[in-house]
């Protein structure tokens, strides 16, 4: 059976909603060794990259997910019947990148580091599981912690939180953008 | 808001809170108590959207930072080497711009100016003795508007992914991308919790089921200890074996055994009267035992 790796693997992703984990892979897969399950996977997402059909394989949040190529945006919003789709908010987006970058954090370091209050953005997130909360903070008043979420991951396709640009790269985005 | 006064606030933040000392030369003059007002607000978990204002009031600036920003980049100026008095001045002039300032929304741009104002206090008075001569008193603010000023770098990758992924569709994604209405994900941490609980209720149900080991029936050696029993009593009164048994099952094997050995002739049933009792004989010429299994 293992002879048909790939096209067991290309099974699996297809039927699953959220993108699907080596572990849970490994979980559903016991004879087939991981190193081979992640060639086969590699080796899929390849081919479909290179393949001219309109669903391509992408690693995100941690696992894969089949997703439909960009210029195929039109037709699946008409057929969804979706004008736009719904962004984040300036504020949002500024607590959701406070958060990224600083998590675990509070909601009293959020707003220094942004200098506006920013519980409402806060609780926007939390709706829309973006973030979440990891505890409380061993500080006066124990604070809530917060912590992005592999929707978030999901929602801007990353793979994971060490593909967000480092430190070094966003210096070096703002002096482009300040040039 | 009024984080700055807020004893929860880490202490990085804590020095830049006496705006009660640059507030009787500020634009808060007229109202410092603004400050301490919306104090209460703060640690409240999810106050209603208090900085939903700014978009709106402040045109294009998230808050009092991203302001300075503008003003610095408009000005030209370096940001590790900030004219306090010229950046004051310019920051002051966007808000005496305003007619009216609404406290709920704008009293962090107030803050603000009173932190400018300190800042530029700190460095024009004389000191009788110079207090760590080293620490520049602007370093706090750089700091935080560098910091500031990397999270609108992110903001500004996050939107870019955010408008190419617009583009892309999942499967998921058919069950709205957004969902308006979600489930509070407090909540979502107590179905965590309860989950695992079920989760453990269950495995430890699993620990006190106890397996009975049912008998291992098989009519071929229920027929032969028939057989075997015949061999030894001669006959055997049919009621009376089918009760010796000790489960319905067992009895239910032993009827269609008998069954079975009178079809093969193997037996033979008598009743000497109606409503007497069965009873079995072995026949005489029965065909030998092996054949029947």
């Amino acid at each position: 059976m293992m002879d048909q790796l790939p096209q067991i693997l290309e099974a699996l992703i297809f039927i699953s909603v959220e993108p699907l984990t080596p572990d849970k892979l490994a979980e559903v897969l016991p004879d087939a060794p991981p190193e081979e399950i992640a060639a086969a996977l590699q080796a899929l997402v390849a081919a479909y990259e290179d393949s001219d059909r309109a669903i391509r394989l992408v690693p995100t949040a941690g696992g894969y997910v089949f997703s439909t190529k960009p210029q195929f945006d039109p037709p699946v919003r008409r057929l969804l019947q979706i004008e736009r789709r719904k962004k984040l908010s300036g504020q949002a987006l500024e607590t959701l990148s406070a958060v990224a970058y600083h998590q675990p954090v509070t909601q009293a370091e959020i707003a220094s580091i942004r200098g506006v209050d920013s519980s409402y953005s806060l609780h926007t997130l939390l709706e829309n599981k973006l973030i979440k909360i990891v505890g409380r903070k061993e500080a006066p008043g124990r604070p809530l912690l917060y912590k992005t979420t592999e929707k978030f991951l999901a929602h801007f396709g990353l793979n994971a939180l060490e593909d967000l640009p480092s430190a070094e790269e966003l210096k070096k985005l703002m002096q482009e953008e300040n040039a | 808001m009024a984080d700055e006064i807020d004893p929860d606030v880490p202490s990085a933040e804590a020095e830049s809170a006496p705006p009660d000392a640059a507030a009787p030369e500020s634009e808060a003059a007229s109202t410092p108590h603004a400050v301490t007002e919306n104090a209460p607000e703060a640690p409240a978990a999810f106050p209603q959207p208090a900085d939903i204002g700014y978009q709106i009031k402040l045109g294009m600036f998230e808050g009092p930072l991203d302001l300075l920003l503008f003003l610095i980049k408009k000005k030209k100026i370096d940001i590790q080497d900030i004219p306090i008095a010229v950046i004051t001045g310019e920051y002051l002039e966007y808000l005496n711009a305003k007619e009216k300032i609404n406290l709920d929304r704008e009293a962090e741009f107030l803050l603000m100016a009173a932190l400018l104002i300190y800042i530029k206090s700190q460095i024009l008075l004389p000191r009788e003795q110079p207090v760590e001569p080293d620490i520049d008193p602007r370093k706090e603010l750089v700091d935080r508007l560098q910091d500031y000023q990397q999270i609108k770098a992110v903001v500004g990758v996050l939107r870019e992914r955010e408008e190419e992924q617009a583009q892309i569709w999942r499967r998921a994604a058919l069950t709205a991308p957004l969902p308006e209405q979600d489930l509070d994900l407090i909540e979502v941490s107590l179905f965590d919790l309860a989950e695992s609980f079920f989760a453990m209720m269950k495995r430890k149900q699993g620990e006190n089921l106890q397996i009975i080991q049912g008998k291992k029936l098989s009519m071929g050696d229920k027929m032969s200890e028939i057989v075997a029993v015949l061999k030894v009593r001669d006959h055997i009164d049919f009621l009376e074996y089918l009760g010796s048994h000790d489960s319905l099952e067992e009895a239910l094997l032993a009827f269609f055994c008998l069954l079975e050995l009178l079809k093969a002739r193997v037996v033979v049933a008598i009743q000497e009267q109606l409503f007497h009792t069965i009873k079995v004989w072995l026949r005489k010429d029965a065909p030998p035992e092996k054949e029947q299994e």
